[in-house]
């Protein structure tokens, strides 16, 4: 090998090694970071799950997730820009868009599986209570976490359906972690209750009365991460990005169950024990316009929302 | 003549005693709490007994999650303490010594101070999301007013009679409120800041438990929201120790601060007799 060949060979490696170095620069630089907040529980469970696979880094995303206690503490957040985008309740959504706020849902956040028996949510009551049905809940005081929400909706829609009269039915606020305790006890007739709540219910003298979600609409969208319509147009490509990564992720979580329960203690208190135990929502790719639509309308006929709500602005 | 024990003894003994009365009766309470739930008057699975609270404790304080909350915790304590003692200090005394102020000030006052701290959280939030500024709000609000309004009693609390005499002496506004104003008041501006010291771990760890932002609270709320339910006993507990501690070294500032003052010479002559 000639002097000059050597010359030639350490400038290309050099120039070959400056260009890779370049691009690794170039792509830690690209990597827009945003937050997300979302809610310590299993539903959120993709999201962790794909940045641990960095999806989200694959598509040049530094994602940031913070854990608020609850959707009221989220769309204030995602309004100010405190956090770029944020998971929350379909209907909390629904009440704020009726509200004149603007948001945009981006992906599903967790949906009903749409068979019974093995969704995350239900309606409970003690063991030994005469209630069996959704038309018994006439004339009962049901617990639900939120009162003017996705839980009485979906509440009176199961009493409808059973030909029962759902304002005959009365609610009362209970958050989920009390359920069990105050149904063991029958100090609540029936309550809605959500994972892991459920099986720490069930194991301790409860029985599923109603499987809510699925009275609404089959494999119900109970939650989507969304960001402002604000954002969504300033920044179309990092959103464009945001999707498309957190879409991986749930599909990634949907065929992954194992990898999804083992990573709920690291962002919850749920003991890997109860989390190898509880029903997993689904999480499905596609938003649900249709299961959306149908929550929009019982909102408006119970008085929660007061004009039509616009899906396709929604979920566009 | 029966022999009176020395002062110091007897002095030494009161405190001893007052703390074995205090130690008992944690004992005591730690005793129900284990008996409790063994015996059936409460489930077991919702109130776990005290000696399993104390296991997750310690299982708790061998991970990173513990600690940071901990100083989370502190540093919005510690913070909003020194800004509420600080602002109420020299806004009390700047009030305080301005009948025009204090007339002008009263109602304003009257009106805010009985707002709670945590009806401010919706604005809070909207603010500053959960963020420690969230926090700091709640805390300096609930704070702040602990020790103006002392601040403020402490300088209406000045002898009139020292008070002239300063003024026929000559002295300054400055010298006036460094040798007339502030002695009065300092006993008062103490009581001030062992109200303070204790409202601003109560509002530091009901705004973590209520909006999210970092700290004891917020592992309070997630380890109920994840059924850990032993684990967020433990989170109480630590909070209870805290509350103990802070009064314990405010009481200590106090009586160190004040060691000049008639009030703690009396304290100790009365202990002696």
């Amino acid at each position: 090998m000639s002097f000059i060949t050597r010359i030639n060979m350490s400038i290309l490696a050099a120039v070959i090694s400056a260009t890779l170095l370049g691009t690794m620069i170039d792509s830690v630089r690209a990597a827009d970071k945003i937050s997300v907040a979302v809610i310590p529980i299993a539903d959120c469970a993709p999201i962790y799950l794909g940045k641990a696979k960095s999806f989200f880094l694959n598509h040049g995303l530094d994602v940031d997730l913070s854990t608020a206690g609850g959707g009221a503490m989220i769309i204030p957040g995602v309004l100010s820009g405190q956090v770029q985008m944020g998971f929350s309740n379909v209907t909390s959504l629904l009440i704020a868009q009726d509200k004149g706020l603007r948001f945009i849902g981006l992906a599903p956040g967790a949906a009903s599986s749409g068979v019974r028996g093995q969704d995350f949510s239900a309606i409970i009551a003690p063991d030994d209570s005469p209630i069996s049905s959704a038309k018994d809940f006439e004339n009962k005081t049901i617990a639900v976490n939120t009162l003017n929400n996705i839980g009485d909706i979906s509440i009176r829609a199961g009493v409808r359906a059973a030909g029962g009269d759902p304002a005959k039915v009365k609610f009362i606020e209970v958050p989920f972690p009390d359920v069990p305790p105050a149904i063991s006890d029958h100090r609540l007739e029936a309550a809605w209750v959500v994972e892991p709540f459920l099986t720490i219910a069930l194991s301790r003298g409860a029985k599923v009365v109603n499987w809510n979600l699925i009275e609404v609409a089959p494999k119900m969208m109970i939650a989507v991460y969304f960001t402002s319509e604000k954002y969504a147009k300033e920044n179309p490509d990092i959103v464009k990005r945001f999707k498309a990564a957190l879409i991986e992720s749930l599909v990634y979580a949907d065929a992954h169950p194992d990898e999804i329960r083992a990573i709920i203690p690291t962002f919850t208190r749920i003991s890997p024990e109860i989390a190898a135990k509880i029903t997993l929502p689904k999480w499905p790719a596609e938003l649900n316009r249709q299961s959306t639509q149908v929550i929009a309308d019982l909102a408006l006929k119970d008085g929660m929302i007061n004009k039509k709500a616009n899906i396709s602005a929604l979920l566009p | 003549m029966p022999a009176k024990p020395a002062h110091g003894r007897v002095h030494l003994g009161a405190r001893s005693l007052a703390w074995l009365e205090g130690f008992g009766g944690l004992v005591g309470l730690a005793l129900l709490l284990e008996m409790a739930p063994r015996a059936g008057l409460v489930s077991p699975h919702y109130l776990p007994p005290f000696s399993a609270m104390i296991v997750a404790l310690f299982e708790e304080m061998k991970s990173a999650v513990f600690w940071i909350a901990l100083g989370a915790t502190m540093r919005a304590w510690a913070i909003g303490f020194i800004i509420s003692v600080a602002t109420g200090t020299v806004i009390g005394i700047l009030i305080g010594s301005s009948n025009i102020l204090r007339m002008l000030t009263r109602s304003t006052i009257e009106f805010l101070r009985p707002i709670p701290s945590v009806a401010l959280i919706p604005l809070a939030v909207l603010l500053f999301g959960s963020q420690i500024e969230s926090t700091l709000i709640l805390v300096v609000y609930a704070s702040f007013w602990q020790v103006l309004i002392q601040v403020l009693y402490g300088v209406q609390d000045v002898d009139p009679v020292a008070r002239e005499t300063a003024l026929s002496y000559g002295l300054g506004p400055w010298a006036q409120i460094r040798y007339v104003t502030w002695p009065t008041t300092l006993p008062y501006l103490m009581t001030g800041v062992r109200l303070a010291a204790a409202v601003s771990l109560i509002l530091a760890v009901t705004s973590e438990v209520a909006i999210g932002s970092q700290g004891l609270g917020k592992e309070i709320s997630d380890t109920q929201a994840g059924g850990a339910v032993a684990i967020m006993y433990a989170y109480v507990i630590v909070a209870g120790i805290i509350g103990v501690i802070l009064n314990l070294l405010a009481r200590a500032l106090e009586r160190w601060v004040l060691a000049w003052h008639p009030s703690m010479r009396l304290h100790i002559v009365e202990a002696g007799e």
